[in-house]
């Protein structure tokens, strides 16, 4: 056992986990924050995808040892976040989600192209979203509702 | 009903935006995998490192004998058995684990259960199996041989399920004097919904129950399969589908895990969860397509499609899935193969072989996407041997509108449409013209332009007289919805099927709004429950909207006339004076809201009169469409592609639908499935594959081998409707859950041929990956 | 899918490192970003005994230029690259390839150090760098010792370093104001791993990697002769002929895009 200590969604959290415990596994088993998914568990498809000190990482292929002194963000920890507010309005009204079950990884994926990447346009988007895997929606919604969050800032 | 204005915004036509969001936006969605209770234990599988063996010995590690279970453990788990009354159809027995043999690389072996995956999975690796290997059948032609290897050895040979119709070509012969052959090939690959299969059971001794949560299209059946194999009483299971990451046909079988996992949460008393990851769902649990064509097309030489003959092989894989078979790829395969087309003569034969390969099982679309892809390839074939634009070719075969209904060839009851008019406009859309007048020349990249179309017709919410004629042994009948006015003026509405991405919590929510005026937003809509909604055989075959809204609609017609009653006895008015609008019930001696008759009926029962219907504001209703042979959809698909001649790399450039699903309950969720069925169909035409070698051995097992669809691979879709509506549904509606998937690889396919005609090469096997496209380009090199 | 037991140790110093890896009886891993090393052990394809965490290490994330040499420490990202982070024309050249490495949020964690030792065949930096021409600095017992980037990776998974050795970061040509690079990775979908890989740079004397093969990136001498001679273009015909010539083991398919990406690598650096 390996002890940790870190903060989720601004919590100061210390515990003793597995050595071999990804970070993934550490949100959802541990902390039993489940909005975090596992899609393939091999670091392609990004539902894992959580902030890691401000920037997005693959939960599933992160240890949650060495997440130790980090500040972790999952898609529990956005309700103040005006990007994410924004991304969620315009995800539900471009109906960017149909199963829901990409939707947390994409939209943490989604909020690091509109605050790092403001020019983007379509296909840097789309490029930009190549890591994030969604079955259901042909990322038609998801492709209009992410520009539209980027027009409003360049408006 | 509703008033006009207030319908066109939350009723059927209208774009209301789901209800399901908020909680998937905000990562509160529940998953079965989210599930977690103190005692639980995780399941991780031995399975087969080989395809074909018969198993020597399975050696438990020291100290974990305990922890380790084999089919000799479960002796009392019956097999799984898929029965069909179809002529031919050979049954056979689908052990949970490997009894004696394996029969695919993957199969489950044995199972170990642990306080952790991680820990299920340390033991599994400890677990020793010794096999004594025989020659494996890897390929579905090869499996026809007189020599090769059995996989059941009580068969004479591999085939599990054939199909033959004749027909007199000489009828057609002086006619037809193009004939046009080829060979297709669409590969197998695997469904992939994001979110795995996922159970998790437990034991309720109080309702002497076993509970399961199961990740599920159809838990219904779950529940039946369970109870049957198990050797429980139906009353003793209950299923749950919480909420579901995608199905698309993986979802609507029972696995063999769903099984194990209530075997073992009986024995063990302690709840079981297992969660398939993704390695175990690209080499064992979902793997799907798979089809081989031989196409014989008789034409005249203007264009005129007279003559369709056709071989059919279907790789099914070792065993057959429960309920639906495997026999339903080659029945749908010679019924849908003349698409919407009026042809003269028809012969087809289908032989559907088992292989040393995961069962394959029914994906979003079912044998369509192969037929579809036989049959429009073939036909850009014959455009291109005569000289004419593909296009003209379908329009001119396809059965017109003046037709229907009409009874095609293949037996298929086509209800309305105008099928050629939706090819029209998905040539206009794309700018076929414009696209002609300047394809000619390659770009400065090396890269060739192509344009292709498909067109597709689909039978959805198809009922009791198809399935039966399948002989499967579920067979759809009345499907029921129950509805129940809430206290306050509320709506529960309770359904059998399963929403796991369509959105059903609020288009079903609109369809009561649209005979109650109750605001989508206060009806509860509740699903995938057996313990809570009527019995359904679930969401499968594009039916939902069809059969469950059709039941919505009917259940709701009858609760109003008795809040009519009620608020009529209120208003002291006729019965005959009351009627809803806009949500309430409305006489000329004024109003009385659903909340008052909530009320009453609930809390103040003396106000009501002696003569009260006993029913109450508590409604179940059946509903199947007459006739039940189902309410045909159909679309034209055209995109442009470009062919990187260098690399054989295709890139899709454009991509237009026509679609014409009858009326829309909810466009936006219409062109939602359609974006996203027709990005699958990218998958198959362009990325997605689940090859095996010679030895059966998967080799795509990561998604760092199977190439699935990203935002790079998908174009941002340009769709027209058109509305049709069937006469013989409620509100004219059809089906349209799986159809985007169909056309695709057989628009993408003709449009890269047509890139390539210049040069003279062909793809005829999906998916077109460089590899292949780079092949035909030297092939046709060499022939030059 | 859960990795095998494993004790994870974080190292505070590059010589406790290399001690622990020079006393271990069993098999032990250095972990960078673990972007690769995390999936291989997730599918138990890895199954080290013990993990040696690197991210306590200080001194490893420097960029620096010193004179002809780019020093780029080994737990520098990708991002951070992506972001240019290295100045000049090598950091135009680095931009471009470290933006095309699978995608950001693998980028942030994965670094240039764990790549290159990790040295998978259809990965970007063994080729890249390779291009570029250099050094790799490596810890060992007897202290800092520096590897030409010629021959480093040896063949798939495997490199020169010594098993008590640490990667610690890379001394790399810098490519002047005026020189030209080109870098063209064939690939399914942007992200993945590269089917072939070609590199190009025109510095003070032109480099040209083959990549992407079944075993090590390799030099080829044919067409650093004719870019030499002032060839600004390659056909794929002509790229074919000279890889026909060396022991690559291509089949016809591979042979193409080998030659494609070289050809396609030549016309992007002249562009």
């Amino acid at each position: 056992m390996t002890e940790l200590s870190l903060k989720i969604n601004g919590e100061d959290i210390a515990a003793d986990v597995e050595h071999r415990l990804s970070l993934a596994d550490f949100i959802r088993d541990h902390r039993r924050l489940t909005g975090t998914h596992l899609g393939c568990e091999h670091g392609v498809c990004g539902a894992c995808t959580v902030l890691m000190d401000g920037e997005p990482v693959r939960s599933c292929i992160t240890l949650a040892a060495v997440a130790d002194g980090t500040e972790i963000t999952t898609i529990e920890g956005f309700d103040d976040d005006e990007p994410m507010s924004d991304l969620r309005q315009a995800f539900h009204e471009n109906h960017a989600l149909q199963c829901g079950y990409c939707t947390p990884g994409m939209l943490i994926a989604a909020r690091d192209i509109v605050t790092r990447l403001p020019d983007a346009e379509e296909d840097r988007v789309r490029l930009e979203l190549a890591g994030n895997l969604c079955r259901c929606t042909g990322y038609v919604g998801i492709v209009k509702a992410i520009l539209s969050v980027l027009d409003q800032g360049r408006a | 009903m509703a008033d006009d204005g207030e319908r066109s915004a939350k009723g059927i036509g209208a774009r209301v935006l789901r209800k399901e969001d908020a909680r998937h936006l905000t990562g509160k969605g529940k998953f079965t995998s989210d599930f977690k209770r103190p005692g639980q234990k995780e399941m991780a599988f031995v399975r087969s490192s080989v395809a074909h063996a018969r198993i020597k010995s399975i050696n438990k590690p020291a100290g974990f004998e305990n922890a380790v279970f084999t089919a000799d453990d479960l002796s009392d788990l019956k097999p799984m058995r898929a029965p069909s009354k179809l002529p031919g159809y050979k049954a056979s027995d689908y052990p949970s684990l490997a009894i004696n043999k394996v029969r695919f690389a993957g199969e489950p072996v044995a199972v170990c259960v642990a306080d952790s995956r991680a820990e299920a999975e340390d033991i599994a690796q400890l677990v020793k199996v010794e096999y004594d290997l025989l020659p494996a059948v890897t390929d579905m032609l090869a499996a026809k041989a007189a020599d090769a290897a059995l996989l059941h050895e009580e068969w004479e040979n591999n085939i599990v399920f054939e199909t033959f119709s004749d027909d007199d070509f000489s009828k057609i012969a002086d006619e037809a004097t193009v004939i046009i052959k080829r060979e297709y090939r669409m590969n197998r690959q695997a469904m992939n919904p994001m979110e795995g299969k996922a159970v998790f059971a437990e034991w309720d001794d109080r309702q002497d129950q076993l509970m399961v949560w199961t990740s599920t299209q159809v838990p219904h059946l779950i529940r039946t399969g369970l109870a049957e194999f198990l050797d429980l009483e139906q009353r003793q299971v209950r299923v749950i589908a919480p909420d579901v990451g995608g199905g698309f046909g993986c979802k609507a079988l029972l696995q063999p895990e769903e099984l194990i996992a209530g075997w073992l949460a009986r024995k063990l008393e302690c709840p079981i969860r297992w969660v398939e990851d993704r390695r175990e769902h690209l080499v064992t649990g979902a793997n799907c397509r798979e089809h081989h064509y031989f196409v014989t097309l008789h034409a005249t030489p203007d264009g005129r499609m007279l003559g369709l003959d056709c071989d059919v092989t279907v790789d099914a894989g070792a065993y057959s899935v429960y309920p639906f078979t495997n026999g339903l790829e080659g029945a749908m395969a010679h019924g849908n193969l003349p698409g919407p087309y009026d042809i003269k003569a028809y012969r087809c034969r289908t032989q559907t072989m088992v292989t040393n390969k995961p069962g394959l099982m029914p994906y979003r679309g079912v044998a369509r996407p192969g037929v579809c892809y036989a049959m429009e390839m073939t036909i850009d074939a014959l455009a291109r041997e005569i000289g004419m634009e593909a296009h003209e070719i379908r329009m001119k075969n396809m059965v017109p509108e003046s037709a229907m209904p009409f009874m095609s060839i293949a037996n298929k009851h086509f209800d309305s449409g105008n099928y050629a008019k939706s090819v029209e406009m998905a040539a206009e859309m794309i700018g076929l013209k414009e696209i002609r007048a300047a394809q000619t020349e390659m770009d400065t990249e090396g890269r060739l332009t192509g344009v292709g179309m498909g067109s597709y017709v689909e039978q959805t919410a198809h009922g009791t007289s198809v399935f039966s004629s399948w002989g499967v042994a579920m067979v759809p009948g009345y499907e029921q919805a129950t509805v129940r006015l809430t206290p306050d003026g509320g709506l529960e509405l309770r359904i059998g099927v399963q929403s796991h991405g369509q959105g059903m919590e609020t288009s079903m929510a609109q369809m009561a709004y649209e005979v109650l005026g109750i605001d989508p937003e206060n009806v509860m809509v509740t699903h995938g429950d057996t313990g809570l909604t009527p019995y359904s055989t679930g969401t499968y075959a594009s039916r939902s909207m069809v059969m469950a809204g059709g039941a919505t609609a009917r259940a709701c017609r009858v609760l109003a006339e008795r809040m009519e009653i009620i608020g009529a006895h209120l208003l002291q008015c006729e019965r005959a004076e009351a009627s809803i609008v806009g949500g309430k019930v409305v006489s000329g001696k004024g109003e009385v809201s659903f909340a008052e008759i909530g009320r009453v009926w609930y809390l103040n029962p003396d106000e009501l009169p002696e003569n009260v219907d006993q029913g109450g504001v508590e409604v179940t209703m059946g509903y199947r469409p007459e006739p039940d042979s189902g309410a045909f959809t159909y679309a034209s698909h055209a995109c442009k592609v470009s062919v990187d001649i260098e690399t054989g790399k295709v890139k899709v450039l454009d991509y237009a639908i026509v679609e014409d699903c009858g009326t829309m309950v909810n466009p936006m969720i219409v062109e939602g499935q359609t974006y996203g069925g027709a990005t699958q169909g990218i998958g198959t035409a362009l990325l997605e594959e689940s090859p095996y070698d010679d030895m059966g051995n998967p080799g795509a097992s990561t998604f760092a081998d199977y190439m699935m669809p990203s935002a790079t691979d998908a174009p941002q879709y340009r769709i027209d409707h058109m509305e049709s509506p069937s006469p013989f549904t409620e509100y004219g509606i059809k089906g349209m859950g799986e159809g985007g998937t169909i056309p695709t690889p057989a628009a993408i396919g003709n449009a890269i041929n047509d890139a390539l005609k210049q040069i003279g090469a062909e793809v005829v096997e999906t998916p077109f990956t460089p590899r292949r496209v780079r092949a035909a380009i030297a092939a046709a090199q060499t022939n030059r | 899918m859960k990795p095998a037991k494993f004790e994870h140790q974080r190292m505070t110093s590059v010589d406790d490192a290399v001690k622990a890896l020079g006393e271990a009886d069993k098999e032990i891993r250095v972990l960078g970003g673990g972007q690769s090393l995390g999936p291989m052990m997730n599918l138990r394809l890895a199954q080290p005994d013990v993990l040696l965490d690197l991210s306590r290490v200080d001194g490893l994330t420097d960029i620096e230029e010193d004179g002809n040499r780019l020093k780029i420490g080994s737990r520098v990202t990708h991002a951070r690259i992506e972001d240019g982070e290295v100045p000049g024309t090598t950091g135009a050249y680095m931009q471009f390839v470290a933006s095309g490495i699978s995608y950001r949020s693998v980028r942030n964690r994965g670094t240039i150090g764990g790549s290159v030792a990790h040295s998978d065949p259809a990965a970007d930096w063994p080729s890249a760098l390779l291009a570029l021409g250099g050094h790799v600095t490596a810890a060992g017992p007897e202290g800092l010792r520096t590897i030409s980037l010629d021959g480093f990776t040896v063949g798939p998974f495997s490199t020169g370093l010594g098993f008590d050795e640490v990667l610690t970061g890379f001394e790399l040509a810098v490519l002047g104001p005026g020189a030209r690079w080109g870098y063209y990775k064939v690939n399914r979908k942007p992200g993945e791993f590269a089917d072939a890989i070609g590199a190009i740079t025109v510095g003070a004397e032109p480099r040209a990697v083959c990549g992407a093969t079944e075993s090590a990136p390799f030099r080829v001498p044919e067409i650093e002769q004719r870019l030499s001679a002032g060839a600004d273009e390659l056909s794929v015909v002509d790229a074919r002929n000279i890889l026909e010539e060396h022991d690559t083991g291509f089949d016809d398919y591979e042979l193409q895009i080998h030659a494609v990406a070289l050809s396609r690598a030549v016309k992007r650096a002249f562009e």
